[in-house]
């Protein structure tokens, strides 16, 4: 309780803060006179004002009036709490990273201590006690400091010592990078490992496992303790692909494919029916919606991976009412969207919106930033761009019941597999 | 006043081709337009404090993300250190002016319409949203329509031209225009920075001249450079943004690590440790950093031996960098310190710096790169180079040769709650992001989401921006209140080492009325000290025994400037900017026809 009432001060006082600058804005910036007398403060206030008011989102609220789904805020000082913990290295990839990692935070240290300890020593110990009061701010009576203009021997310690850290750090940094491309090439090569194509899309991301003919969206089902090679591209502009408990990044180019191998982590006993849910982002800039372009990687028993594959291509059981009148409705999703088994699959032309055939056995929706839920899915439906700005899907002319019964189809048709992540 | 302030009225200063007026030009517009990209920053914190909070839509913050980079780097960093340049380049190597004193007025043109027409697109509410780098393909026609792109790409353009003009112009002066007995080791520290400095700008600024130019071409006439639907390529785009990237990286901070090596000697009483190290080093950061430049790219697949290749190359800077804070470090060793509003900025940027060094060290390495890439641990680590560092560095270079712009001192006591004020608001708003980057937090994101775990150290850094915008605003009052009644300066508050404190400050519009010569390094130090006790200095006369040429002021560089701007702006018409374009070009060649036939 007590760490909502933080978020509502702090919304509250922008509210304020708004209004204030708002009133400034037209009261210093409606008068050129008042803005000559503030001078730059003037302008500091007009620019901060007038940035808070063009930018003013009243007509850009959600369902909720958020992007995410409400979640209680946490001011934990423990780093490790995140999903996006870079320092966990789950993967054998993910391992060597961590000991570069480790070594050169280490060096840098060490590093650091040797600079500042000294800087600290030498303005404690040497600052001007003199009186001072001569023509040159001195006391001219003293006499100067020593006048040292070098120490070659000194300067020389100083290039090698950085040389050899630099060597320390050097070495398994190359080992790294080749161990990765041995790798890479092994698998290129005839190599056992699964196949995963990765295609960044404008704001989500598609997977498809190129040996199973099943394509998939936003999340990324693996099985446990396997050889992964990814294969990353685009679609449209620059992605990039990143779990960071799994391991680095690797962008997503249009024009090229950059590969990726690791073996996936085990799964722990507590998530084997479940499956463990890590959370992955675009890293790259890729307009309006960059920031709401999320996934999830889901880390399954290899049975249950096996489950996935097979049943991905079922057609959707259609069970209620609401569900049948709610595959007719989807006639009018099937230019964009596929669900394998039924018309849309079958349409002859290039599908530019995720494809929807497990969608019922995803955990969020919208590219990772909601969970998958009947309310979300149908304020998603009703109004995407209020989601997602910028978002190509448009919002469809239909009935309050139109959308609760697509809404329907798309969520429970669709749930194919016992361990439904919702 | 002194004569070149007094010779004014509004004609004066638009007109003129004094180099001193020149640089005091550039710093009240680097300041002006550091206003647009402070507020910026500011309005991105509010954004940013708490997850999921809509005090910005998306394309707001997007904007404001590209253009706070684009506005410190281009309009904020790189005027301000071309006004130390215009004031003290001259004046530190004894020659009355530049050696192309009418250019140098049109640089200063060229860079403020540049400016200006960059932020129009805030008035024409089309502001660019791709970021400081502007990476292909989202620049592309299909990915954004409407012309913020363009106001980017034709206002970088533009300023660049200018950083082209002005780098030739101060590499031909300290070239050719040293005083008697200034051979090139006994030039003051500072020069030699700003020496190789412009070797780095005339080298790199053609490059993203190049690429501009392929993008325009992309944009306006489809070709397909950047797009790989026709066959070119995306990545190549950022090769060349970053083969100039990177060495402007180094256009940033070489001048301030000269401030800062002219300014902790005069406050330790010692001349600066290892010179002809330090004139090395100089040197070696300046050619490494255009070996580097792949280091922003390790993620996008170039292949191993090129990560390999770029890595180490990355690394061998830390060498000079090294060597460069142990020297600084050995100059305060033993001293007499002072600690002035100057040296405190001074001696932060060493400390401050060494921390963006450092970290620079990780991710040069691409395993830890692949981790660190995009997300707020190298928000972290730029903003310790460039504004720890750089910033800092050049905020004691204000505080240092204030008194000799303007004859009056800053106030210290204003100074050094400045000072603290940056130092505690600084380290709070850029050390938490290095945690918030070991959590993953990706850069650029207009907002999070509320289960991340972010929360706390976002709210820390939000605070520390606002401690540090107060900060901001006691500078402009500190030079407000010290403009109008701070203490009268001398020639030489500091007991400074080199030539400009000979001179009465501000100094006349000739500089020196007596040609120096020198025999050393801080050859001005040497007259003080000749037998390291105290004598009183032969200050430079007011009046010259013969009277000095200078030049004419001129009105043909600012029109020339604006034709150069009007013949940019041509892009925004469509077909109508042919005609906008011819006129531009018209205005260009009548501009350049009285530039030429002009009396000098």
């Amino acid at each position: 309780m007590q760490t909502v009432s933080v978020r509502e001060f702090i919304e509250v006082s922008i509210q304020n803060v708004r209004r204030l600058a708002l009133r400034a804005f037209t009261q210093i910036g409606g008068s050129w006179h008042r803005l000559v007398v503030l001078g730059p403060l003037g302008w500091a206030v007009v620019l901060y004002s007038a940035g808070l008011a063009y930018a003013d989102p009243q007509e850009d609220q959600t369902v909720s009036g958020r992007y995410f789904d409400d979640a209680p805020l946490q001011f934990s000082p423990s780093l490790a709490q995140s999903p996006m913990y870079t320092l966990d290295g789950l993967t054998d990839w993910g391992q060597d990273l961590l000991y570069v990692y480790g070594l050169t935070t280490l060096i840098t240290i060490i590093v650091f201590l040797c600079v500042s300890l000294p800087i600290i020593y030498v303005l404690i110990r040497f600052r001007d006690k003199s009186a001072g009061g001569g023509s040159s701010g001195y006391d001219d009576s003293q006499p100067l400091p020593k006048q040292v203009k070098g120490n070659t021997l000194l300067e020389i310690i100083w290039t090698t010592i950085p040389i050899v850290l630099l060597v320390l750090i050097a070495i398994p940094t190359w080992q790294t990078i080749f161990r990765q491309d041995r790798a890479v090439k092994h698998i290129e090569q005839g190599g056992e490992a699964l196949k995963v194509e990765v295609i960044g899309h404008q704001w989500w991301w598609e997977f498809v496992y190129t040996d199973f003919g099943v394509t998939t969206a936003n999340e990324l089902v693996l099985p446990e303790r396997t050889p992964v090679i990814f294969s990353i591209t685009s679609a449209d502009v620059i992605h990039s692909f990143y779990i960071p408990k799994f391991g680095g990044k690797l962008d997503a180019i249009p024009g090229k494919v950059n590969r990726l191998v690791y073996t996936t982590p085990a799964l722990s006993p507590a998530a084997s029916v479940t499956g463990e849910y890590y959370t992955g982002q675009c890293m790259e800039l890729c307009g309006l919606s960059h920031a709401l372009m999320k996934f999830e990687a889901v880390i399954r028993s290899e049975a249950d991976f096996k489950t996935f594959i097979d049943s991905h291509n079922v057609p959707p059981v259609v069970n209620t009412a609401s569900e049948q009148r709610g595959e007719q409705v989807f006639n009018q999703c099937m230019a964009c969207h596929d669900i394998a088994g039924t018309p849309s699959a079958e349409l002859p032309v290039a599908k530019i919106g995720p494809n929807l055939s497990n969608f019922g056995d995803r955990r969020t929706l919208a590219a990772g930033i909601r969970r998958n839920s009947m309310v979300n899915l149908k304020a998603w439906i009703k109004n995407p761009m209020q989601f997602k700005p910028g978002a190509l899907m448009p919002a469809l002319e239909l009935t309050d019941q139109q959308i609760e019964d697509v809404a329907a189809y798309i969520q429970f048709s669709t749930a194919k597999t016992p361990y439904s992540g919702r | 006043m002194a004569a070149y302030l007094s010779k004014t009225g509004l004609v004066g200063w638009l007109t003129t081709v004094d180099h001193k007026k020149i640089g005091i030009m550039y710093g009240i517009a680097a300041f002006f337009f550091l206003i647009f990209g402070g507020v910026e920053a500011i309005l991105m914190r509010t954004q940013l404090v708490l997850p999921d909070l809509k005090v910005l839509t998306a394309e707001t913050y997007n904007g404001l993300v590209t253009m706070h980079g684009t506005t410190m780097i281009f309009l904020f960093l790189m005027p301000l250190i071309s006004a130390f340049f215009n004031f003290m380049i001259p004046l530190m190597i004894g020659a009355p002016d530049v050696a192309y004193p009418r250019m140098n007025a049109l640089s200063f043109w060229v860079f403020l319409f540049g400016g200006l027409l960059l932020n129009y697109s805030f008035i024409a509410g089309q502001v660019p949203q791709v970021g400081w780098f502007a990476y292909a393909n989202l620049t592309s026609k299909t990915y954004t329509p409407d012309h913020s792109v363009d106001f980017w790409i034709l206002g970088i353009q533009v300023i660049g031209l200018a950083s082209l003009i002005s780098s030739i112009n101060f590499f031909v002066t300290i070239i050719n225009m040293r005083c008697q007995g200034m051979s090139l080791l006994k030039m003051p520290i500072f020069i030699w920075a700003s020496l190789i400095t412009q070797v780095l700008l005339f080298l790199s600024l053609p490059v993203i001249t190049i690429a501009l130019v392929m993008i325009t071409a992309d944009r306006t006439f489809g070709t397909g450079f950047f797009d790989p639907g026709l066959g070119g390529s995306v990545v190549m785009w950022q090769h060349l943004f970053w083969i100039f990237g990177h060495p402007e990286v180094y256009i940033l901070i070489l001048p301030a690590m000269g401030i800062v090596s002219e300014i902790i000697p005069v406050f330790s009483r010692k001349p600066l440790f290892g010179y002809p190290v330090m004139v090395y080093s100089v040197t070696a950061i300046g050619f490494l950093g255009f070996a580097v430049w792949a280091h922003h790219m390790f993620t996008t697949g170039m292949g191993a031996w090129a990560n390999a290749f770029f890595s180490l190359a990355t690394m061998m800077i830390s060498i000079p960098t090294g060597i460069k804070i142990f020297n600084w470090i050995s100059t305060l060793w033993g001293g007499q310190i002072r600690f002035t509003t100057a040296h405190l900025f001074a001696i932060s940027f060493v400390a401050m710096f060494t921390i963006g060094g450092l970290s620079g060290i990780m991710h040069a390495s691409p395993p830890i790169d692949y981790h660190q890439h995009d997300t707020y641990f190298v928000v972290a680590h730029f903003h310790y180079v460039l504004y720890g560092g750089a910033v800092m560095g050049l905020f004691a270079g204000i505080y240092y040769w204030f008194p000799k712009f303007f004859g009056r001192l800053l106030s210290e006591s204003i100074g050094k709650w400045q000072f603290w004020l940056y130092m505690i608001g600084f380290n709070l708003t850029f050390f938490p992001m290095h945690f918030l980057g070991l959590q993953g937090m990706p850069r650029r994101n207009f907002t999070y989401a509320p289960d991340q775990g972010w929360e706390l150290w976002n709210v820390v850094a939000t605070l520390g921006a606002y401690l540090t915008a107060l900060g901001g605003v006691l500078f402009l009052v500190n030079v407000v209140v010290s403009l109008w009644r701070g203490q009268k300066a001398g020639p030489d508050p500091w007991d400074g080492r080199t030539l400009e404190w000979s001179l009465a400050s501000p100094p006349p519009e000739y500089n020196f009325a007596i040609a120096p010569t020198v025999q050393s390094t801080d050859a001005w130090w040497h007259q003080k000290y000749p037998g390291l006790k105290r004598v009183e200095p032969q200050y430079q006369p007011d009046t010259p025994e013969t009277p000095i040429h200078l030049p004419n002021p001129s009105f043909w560089p600012i029109i020339l400037a604006f034709g150069i701007t009007l013949l940019a702006s041509a892009f925004f018409f469509g077909q109508t900017g042919l005609y906008v374009g011819a006129a531009g070009a018209v205005v260009i060649l009548v501009a350049s026809y009285g530039w030429s036939y002009e009396n000098p």
